[in-house]
């Protein structure tokens, strides 16, 4: 049986798991109603103040969702034993960690999707507000600067959830697997840029850096590629972020390292 | 810690003696059940697994033919997980070399010692995604049957009484039908009856397949076992038949003939490191 068609199998099994986890499902509508309430809190004027207005709230509460959905995946099936049974069975670390990862972005994705579809809706809805599908604010405030903030969010939550299952992978109980998603939660959100700003006023590093280093946080990285690609010079001209290119990077580095943990670390070779 | 580049292999073939009914094997010669017609469904040499200092298994060597019970015996802390674990890949090997089958999709189905599945999924449900694994066209209904869940394939996970969790976990262990089947402490916990029932199909199994079974109760073993293996700080001190466990001891039973074997005293407890605690 091909790689491919295991890690199927596997990740319908997350997919399922999924469904049927009350906590989750409240979590998901959870994560929804919050969305919603920045929106309607921030107001409904337009694509642009409305991706200025989720991207702070999704650096982190995208992370969360994604440790809630992820960093129990795999630490739950070595902790009732589970994991060793499947050891007996043709399945690769890389089918099993793949299938895990997929099916539970299958869960997540439509949770963040339909919150951003909803957050649209509202601004092209919302009674009051005249505002064009077209264009509002000639080359600035378009629906496709908003289909490239949902794209990267995408990215973002496809990131957040590898490093999720990465520890999901690692911990060797589930109060460890805990301890290390609240830690590395607090790390994305706030660590990595406190460090670099420490560091900026520190005179460790120049300004000049700044555009590098933060690429090296996946929120950072996000929120650079959302300002260059999804807002664009409105913002970009005021602020130091990381290049296209860097921060793409950094985000595939994460994703890329994440998911080569997980297959390290699931069982051993 | 382990060495994984022990010498562990997959091979299918493996040549060893056959068994001699009325002479107890020891530790010395690879010990094989049954009649010794057929090539071994396993065949362990010289294994030894150590964690750190700790020799949980110690040059053990045994062989196991196929359509046999062979039970792996011996107390708490002796040894047995270890080298079930280590037959099953699941564990490293320091030293010595264990022969599997190597024609089967599955070659080897395991039983942990506490079996639990993701509470979400059914009977059903839960063998069908092992099934799926295999990537054979698997009868789920047959084998819920076969262990005697036909009347819950419905019921999920969570709901299932520990008796019935094990049959579930037995059920996974021949899904793809392996011809060597790991059971650790199938009956560990279960009322005399689901205990009666455990033992009937794993005799079923043996119709099958090579099945390897550790257990600490000793009635049921002298009732299903075509071979004991009696570990005692992780070496093999005896291995033969019931009866003739029994016959060389002179007990008429096989807890009295385990007594006989088996060094650690009453009220102690063996450790991987083969010394004794109190």
């Amino acid at each position: 049986m091909s790689r491919a068609r295991t890690a199927l199998i596997v990740a319908q099994r997350e997919f399922t798991t999924l469904l049927r986890t009350p906590t989750i499902l409240v979590l998901a509508l959870g994560f929804v109603v919050v969305v919603a309430g920045f929106v309607v809190a921030a107001g409904t004027g337009g694509y642009l103040p409305l991706i200025l207005d989720l991207v702070a709230p999704m650096e982190i509460l995208v992370p969360l969702l994604a440790f809630a959905f992820g960093y129990r995946a795999i630490q739950s099936d070595a902790d009732r034993g589970e994991l060793e049974t499947i050891q007996t069975y043709p399945v690769s670390r890389l089918s099993f960690v793949g299938g895990v990862f997929l099916g539970r972005l299958a869960g997540l994705l439509p949770v963040v999707l339909v919150s951003l579809g909803l957050s649209a809706a509202a601004v092209v809805f919302a009674p009051g507000d005249a505002v064009s599908v077209v264009v509002r604010h000639g080359t600035v405030d378009a629906p496709v600067l908003f289909l490239r903030f949902v794209a990267l969010t995408v990215l973002f939550t496809a990131v957040a959830l590898a490093v999720a299952v990465a520890v999901s992978a690692a911990a060797r109980s589930a109060r460890e697997a805990l301890a290390i998603a609240v830690v590395l939660v607090i790390a994305l959100v706030l660590g990595f840029d406190a460090t670099i700003v420490a560091a900026l006023s520190g005179g460790l590093i120049g300004p000049d850096a700044l555009g590098t280093l933060t690429a090296l946080s996946p929120n950072s990285a996000y929120r650079g590629l959302v300002y260059t690609l999804a807002v664009g010079d409105v913002y970009t001209r005021s602020a130091p972020t990381p290049s296209l290119v860097a921060g793409v990077a950094g985000l595939t580095l994460w994703f890329v390292g994440a998911l080569g943990v997980a297959v390290a670390r699931v069982w051993r070779g | 810690m382990t060495d994984e580049s022990a010498d562990t292999t997959t091979d299918g073939t493996a040549e060893t003696g056959t068994a001699d009914a009325e002479t107890t094997e020891t530790a010395d010669e690879p010990a094989t059940g049954g009649t010794g017609a057929a090539d071994p469904a396993l065949v362990v040499e010289d294994l030894t697994v150590a964690f750190g200092d700790l020799v949980a298994v110690d040059e053990v060597s045994f062989a196991v033919e196929p359509g046999t019970v062979t039970c792996l015996v011996g107390p708490n802390g002796s040894g047995k997980t270890t080298l079930i674990r280590a037959i099953a890949d699941l564990v490293g090997a320091d030293h010595g070399s264990v022969e599997r089958p190597e024609s089967a999709t599955r070659p080897v189905g395991y039983l942990p010692q506490a079996p639990a599945f993701r509470p979400q999924f059914t009977v059903a449900e839960t063998l069908q995604f092992y099934a799926d694994l295999t990537g054979e066209d698997v009868d789920v209904d047959a084998t819920v049957e076969r262990v005697g869940l036909g009347g819950v394939p419905d019921r999920r996970a969570h709901a299932l009484s520990g008796g019935m969790t094990r049959l579930l976990g037995i059920a996974q262990a021949t899904v793809g039908d392996p011809p060597l089947v790991l059971l650790d402490e199938p009956s560990s916990g279960l009322d005399p009856m689901m205990t009666r029932h455990v033992s009937d199909v794993i005799t079923d199994l043996a119709a099958d397949a090579a099945v390897l079974v550790t257990s600490h109760d000793l009635t049921a073993v002298q009732r299903i076992a075509d071979q004991v293996l009696v570990l005692d700080r992780g070496r093999i001190v005896a291995a033969d038949s019931p009866a003739a466990l029994m016959a060389s001891t002179d007990t008429d039973d096989l807890e009295s003939a385990m007594s006989e074997l088996v060094a650690s005293e009453s009220g102690q407890v063996a450790t991987r490191g083969g010394e004794v605690d109190e």
